[in-house]
């Protein structure tokens, strides 16, 4: 156990802490905040990791910009303070498939994994992620590229009015 | 001109930097007395040897803040058939926390006994002490500016006029 | 000794985070008033009020701190240090001169600050929720959407610069930085700046906090040092803005004998910027709210967006 591993677990129990306190908190607009919290965490686990560019991309983009717009939502609506009683959240089917999933995906990575050794990889620079973006997965990236205009189209098209 | 998109923008900034290179019109009251044109209207002074106790002034004050007691003395005249009668001031107050400044006591008084003083700082900080009675306003005084010299151009008053004409006939 | 200049760097930046924003405020007084043609504060420290904002500081430590009855109060009590960090945490990589006269020389350091500059917002929906007051929840309504909208050209803008240098550490994008640039950036620099104005929610982009319609915007509820936190991450958000498009766009250290006097020209320069900063809040009116959108969507993202591509074409051409 190295310094790293400790705070890698550390952080670890923050997100995953942070994101059960997302679907049980009763507080609605708490819960967004709280996502704050696991992404920002998960953040500092890909620093830990040594992905800094990954690290930062998650930060502009979950918690400036995905996080924000879901409160920004929430807000539009009723977004009471204090405990919403009134929440529809049935305990014995989410348990069943966010452990289930959580857990199975966890032994299995556990199972795949068992056997191999990495070595730490070099620091995840801008320079090699676009490397690798643009060098092996251009095709994937150009798809999703696609994809994404189709949205927005899409979008556009949606928010038209007919005249 | 003013139709060039921007133009109102670059207006605003230049406005704000002439202003910004030019001095300052802040006066720095209390370090700095204010240059005040010397008849201003600050207070009202009372010369207490002038009053006779007419009460016109008190009569045509349109809100009623000035208070006068007097009493009547009788003032035996050598020589003179029956003793005169004075009136005597007792009490002269003006209370400063109804006076609107309107001057009319001064206008009104026949004897030159009020004057304006262009004195301001007499604030306090009980309402009641703005009532100044007339040793307060006897104070005040000394701070009233000499009368205006007469304009040299104009028209000499009635009794110069008639006091040369008395001197040219004798 | 790797500790021993750790803690050297991060107390630097940290002074710099205590004083520089004091001295954009003290300027923003003086310059506000002798615009608007005032003197603004002369008492407080005997010449010309230089101690205005230390007495201001007393004033609100003194100050009752109160959370209100129907707030949330852990939230409402943490925006303002929310509000804060991000801005503490962006001084680190914006370098002071030439070599590493910067407070944490990182590889992605533009990419860190946009990133962190970002979180601000959060802390504006934070405090815009928690106060339980109508007239917070419609300024950090306004704010969000304001962010939401400013972020893109912000990022774009900084991403032409970027992407002329070739590199996202901001002490190598200054040091290939050429006085042609200027010419050659220009929209991204006036973007830059403007989006940035609006990130800082400084007028005229202070819809959030009107206080004309909306008492004072998502900080109406607070007092004290909580206040006090929310101004000075304004004041930091100004050094911040002014730093970074001095950095990004006009060349940072770059200037005679800048070797010896980078540091100098960089704050000269940053300095120059906050002054522009002040200077707009003096001179114009505030923009409303459509007005406003209409600016970043209709207007910067396209400028900006073109700057792109303009970049992109010259890069190729002088590859």
């Amino acid at each position: 156990m190295t310094a790293i591993d400790v705070m890698l677990s550390a952080v670890g129990l923050v997100a995953v802490g942070s994101a059960l306190a997302v679907v049980s908190t009763q507080h609605l607009v708490r819960a967004g905040l709280w996502l704050v919290v696991t992404l920002g965490a998960v953040a500092v686990e890909f620093l830990l990791l040594r992905a800094e560019f990954v690290a930062w991309v998650q930060v502009l983009i979950y918690v400036g910009a995905v996080v924000v717009l879901l409160l920004f939502a929430v807000m539009l609506t009723r977004a009471p303070i204090g405990r919403s009683t009134d929440l529809d959240r049935p305990i014995g089917p989410a348990l069943l498939i966010g452990a289930g999933s959580g857990l199975g995906l966890a032994g299995l990575f556990a199972w795949v994994f068992r056997d191999m050794r990495v070595n730490p990889p070099p620091t995840g620079s801008a320079q090699r992620v676009g490397e690798a973006i643009f060098g092996d997965w251009v095709l994937p990236f150009e798809v999703l590229s696609v994809l994404l205009l189709a949205a927005l189209v899409g979008a556009i098209v949606l928010s038209k009015k007919d005249t | 001109m003013s139709g060039v998109p921007g133009y109102g923008l670059g207006k605003g900034l230049a406005i704000t930097l002439k202003t910004l290179v030019s001095r300052s019109t802040t006066q720095q009251y209390p370090d700095v007395a204010p240059e005040l044109p010397p008849r201003s209207r600050g207070v009202i002074a009372l010369r207490e040897e002038n009053c006779t106790v007419c009460m016109l002034c008190a009569r045509e004050c349109p809100d009623w803040c000035i208070y006068i007691d007097s009493h009547k003395e009788e003032v035996v005249v050598p020589g003179a058939a029956r003793p005169r009668q004075r009136n005597v001031l007792d009490r002269f107050d003006i209370d400063f926390s109804l006076c609107m400044y309107c001057g009319i006591c001064i206008e009104a008084c026949p004897f030159d006994a009020l004057f304006w003083s262009p004195e301001f700082e007499y604030a306090e900080y009980d309402i009641r002490n703005l009532l100044h009675d007339k040793d307060r306003l006897n104070e005040w005084m000394a701070t009233v500016p000499a009368p205006p010299a007469h304009d040299p151009q104009g028209e000499p008053s009635k009794e110069e006029a008639n006091a040369l004409k008395k001197a040219g006939a004798a | 000794m790797d500790w021993l200049e750790l803690a050297l760097r991060v107390g630097a930046v940290t002074v710099a985070f205590l004083v520089l924003p004091l001295l954009v405020g003290q300027t923003e007084h003086k310059v506000m008033a002798h615009m608007q043609a005032r003197l603004g504060p002369m008492y407080a420290g005997a010449f010309h009020g230089w101690a205005q904002l230390i007495a201001d500081g007393v004033k609100f430590v003194q100050k009752e701190d109160i959370t209100p009855r129907a707030a949330d109060g852990p939230v409402f009590k943490l925006a303002p240090g929310v509000a804060l960090i991000p801005y503490l945490l962006v001084l680190l990589v914006i370098p002071l001169g030439p070599g590493d006269l910067v407070g944490q020389p990182l590889d992605i350091g533009l990419f860190f600050a946009l990133a962190i500059v970002g979180v601000g917002v959060v802390a504006v929906l934070m405090a815009a929720w928690s106060s339980a007051n109508k007239y917070s929840l419609l300024g950090g309504l306004r704010a969000a959407a304001q962010l939401m909208g400013y972020e893109l050209p912000f990022v774009l803008a900084a991403a032409s610069v970027a992407m002329a240098a070739g590199t996202l550490s901001l002490p190598l994008i200054v040091e290939r930085w050429e006085p042609w640039w200027l010419l050659w950036q220009l929209p991204a620099t006036l973007v830059f700046f403007i989006a940035g104005l609006a990130e800082i929610r400084r007028p005229p982009f202070d819809m959030p906090i009107a206080d004309s319609e909306l008492v004072f915007g998502y900080m109406t509820e607070y007092t004290g040092l909580r206040f006090a936190f929310f101004l000075l991450a304004e004041y930091v958000g100004i050094v911040v803005i002014s730093a970074l498009t001095a950095t990004l766009f006009l060349g940072g250290w770059h200037g005679p004998m800048a070797e010896s006097l980078g540091w100098l020209w960089m704050l000269l320069k940053t300095g120059a910027v906050a002054f522009l900063v002040i200077w707009f809040r003096v001179a114009w009116p505030r923009l409303r709210e459509d007005q406003l959108q209409r600016l970043c969507w209709l207007i910067l993202v396209p400028v900006a967006l073109a700057q792109l591509v303009l970049t992109a074409w010259v890069r190729v051409a002088m590859a």
